[in-house]
């Protein structure tokens, strides 16, 4: 792999037309990775999830240059339930943007960006991502802006993808007093690829992100999704991570919580099938007083396949008045399948408020019978009962819009 | 309608119901006495088909051999019990599970089933029969529902599918005697000359409300005395002790 990577970050920078400095932040980071290679499990925080050997057994030929060709959009997988701005990539490329709802003097993007600083690497994909990335993009929403209407960013991938592994990367700036609704959608159409994904969120003052994440189309790639949030004082964070398409997809969310009055919410689904594997990884930092999380996964597990939820939550001595909250719970439809769960808080603030909790266990008989003896067939009934369970956590979020489309995904009729 | 010969019901090899008959014509009413643990409520999870049972005996119901049939074929053609502890549902909106119900059954029978607008005009003047809160209905199915409200909600459920045989376990128990008189008024708004009623009961209470033609005493897995109405009010003063 340490050849293929060579040849492919040279021709990678070749092809960017980088300064001399981004070069050499890329080669750093191409370094780092070529040392460590994928997470494996003898790695803490990869013990439920060999990446390694995830991308071994399920990718033959392992390459990270991407072409820079650009593809036509096929816009009848854009959502039509509302009206939205879209930036489109297709097999890593940027496509289309489209931020025509929005006053254009108080959103500024920019993309194809030289890596300028150095970026705290907290894993190696990490380091693979900011080596490889060819299309970074750049959002900033200015002092006191609210976008009109949510943006959407759409991941398309096909069969024109001519490398194996694929890196993206987004960076979202809040400035003081703004307000984002963003959704990051998946649509792939391309074949047991990894794709690997930053998202990095600076929200500023008073500003509120909602970022939700759909990975919703059934596919065979791989995904690492990485989301860091940086939290402002009396700022929110709602995160919704919706865990059903890919064979292979790590949801991790790091989120600093800085500044007084911040708050971070993250709830999701996981909804499996054959011999999916999904899993959600949170660390969430209060590193200032009365900050508050609040953290609700969901998980429906059928066939052979496994889910995992790691979720920290960690109070810095500084944080009092700590408000932390995670709970965990899972539907084990059948005998093969797994969930491991794995609750971490680490604490070094006494005056604090934090509670966890993970429950796993099968469709309750009793409530199936109910249902029956009122009519309906027992697919009906456990289709009710398990819709119903993963309701609980999408009537966390707080948009309508987002909320019924999400419901629609999820075949939920009203 | 129902015709129950020498029903036997064993669960963890322990038999509950050891060789019961019944009979039951259109238009009856039947209660059904008897103290804790007599097997009150095995009869009516085995009328509905619950799992975990090995049944002998015969059930025929409207002419067809009513063991044979699943849970969700008992409903349709007509069987509905009413639960002693109805479930709480989570998630599930209840006006969205009864449109289900409702239309499950329907389509069963191979009738036209109800849109959205049919349907919640059906509702509401069955909520408003029932005094029914019909807020309560765009809540999660039962849950945190006051045992009055559950109760209310199952017979809500009964006259919206307006079943043929219907099986009312421990319906009075955890009512007040408000609720108790609404619940018996859409019990009896039911009653017609097709429609049948089989009514488990620990106390001769709900029987001041809804008049049964007939009376038996549920004993050990058997009835062991069958009368009119005037058999309740025998038990209420005597107690069981004196037929067991």
């Amino acid at each position: 792999m340490i050849d293929q990577l060579k040849t492919d970050f040279d021709k990678t920078i070749t092809n960017l037309k980088l300064s001399n400095k981004g070069i050499e932040i890329r080669r750093k980071s191409l370094n780092q990775f070529s040392e460590n290679g994928f997470p494996n499990k003898r790695i803490e925080d990869w013990k439920f999830s060999d990446l390694n050997q995830i991308i071994s057994s399920n990718i033959k030929g392992l390459n990270f240059y991407s072409n820079l060709t650009s593809d036509k959009v096929d816009e009848s997988i854009f959502i039509n339930k509302f009206k939205h701005n879209k930036i489109v990539f297709i097999n890593g490329v940027i496509s289309s943007i489209d931020l025509s709802h929005e006053d254009e003097t108080k959103v500024s993007l920019s993309k194809n960006l030289d890596l300028d600083e150095d970026r705290k690497e907290v894993n190696p994909l990490i380091s693979l991502n900011n080596a490889f990335t060819s299309s970074y993009i750049r959002v900033i929403v200015h002092e006191n802006y609210s976008f009109n209407n949510p943006l959407i960013i759409y991941n398309i991938s096909n069969n024109n993808l001519k490398s194996t592994a694929l890196n993206l990367r987004t960076d979202i700036v809040l400035e003081k007093n703004t307000n984002l609704k963003l959704i990051t959608l998946f649509d792939d159409n391309s074949e047991n690829n990894f794709i690997n994904i930053i998202q990095n969120f600076d929200i500023a003052q008073d500003a509120i992100l909602k970022s939700y994440k759909i990975d919703h189309k059934k596919n065979s790639n791989i995904k690492y999704f990485y989301n860091n949030i940086n939290l402002g004082k009396n700022s929110i964070s709602e995160n919704f991570i919706f865990s059903t398409g890919s064979k292979f997809i790590k949801n991790e969310v790091n989120c600093n919580l800085n500044d007084q009055f911040s708050s971070a919410f993250i709830n999701g689904i996981i909804n499996l099938t054959d011999t999916q594997h999904h899993e959600i990884k949170t660390n969430i930092n209060h590193l200032a007083e009365n900050t508050k999380s609040y953290q609700l996964i969901k998980s429906v597990l059928n066939d052979n396949s496994k889910g995992i939820y790691q979720g920290k939550i960690f109070v810095d001595a500084k944080a009092q008045k700590t408000n932390g909250y995670q709970l965990s719970k899972a539907l084990l439809l059948n005998e093969n399948t797994e969930f491991n769960g794995k609750p971490e808080l680490e604490i070094y603030a006494d005056d604090v408020k934090c509670s966890h909790g993970s429950t796993s266990g099968n469709l309750d008989e009793d409530s199936v019978f109910y249902l029956m003896s009122r009519g309906l067939s027992r697919q009906q009934s456990k289709e009710l009962l398990i819709n119903g369970f993963l309701m609980d956590a999408v009537e966390k979020i707080t948009d309508f819009e987002i909320k019924d489309l999400i419901k629609d995904l999820m075949g939920i009729a009203e | 309608m129902l015709q129950i010969k020498n029903l036997k019901a064993k669960i963890d090899n322990k038999e509950i119901l050891k060789g019961l008959n019944l009979d039951i014509k259109p238009g009856e009413v039947h209660a059904i006495m008897g103290p804790n643990g007599s097997g009150k409520s095995t009869l009516s999870n085995v009328l509905s088909g619950k799992k975990g049972y090995s049944v002998s005996g015969e059930v025929k119901y409207l002419n067809e051999n009513l063991l044979d049939l699943e849970i969700e074929e008992r409903a349709h053609k007509g069987i509905f019990l009413a639960f002693q502890y109805p479930l709480e549902i989570p998630g599930v909106n209840t006006n969205i599970f009864l449109k289900t119900s409702l239309n499950a059954i329907k389509k069963a029978k191979g009738e036209k089933e109800l849109d959205a607008i049919e349907f919640l005009k059906l509702v509401k003047q069955k909520a408003a029969e029932l005094k029914f809160d019909e807020k309560i209905l765009s809540r999660q199915l039962n849950v945190g529902f006051s045992g009055g409200e559950k109760k209310k909600n199952e017979i809500l459920q009964m006259s919206i599918l307006n079943p043929k045989l219907s099986i009312l376990d421990e319906t009075d128990s955890g009512l007040d005697i408000d609720a108790l008189k609404t619940v018996s008024e859409g019990v009896n708004a039911l009653r017609s000359k097709d429609s049948s009623f089989l009514i488990i009961t620990h106390y001769q209470r709900l029987l001041d409300y809804i008049e049964p033609d007939f009376v038996h005493v549920l004993i050990n897995g058997q009835i062991v005395k069958s009368g009119g109405s005037e058999l309740a009010l025998e038990l209420e003063s005597k107690g069981y002790e004196s037929l067991s």
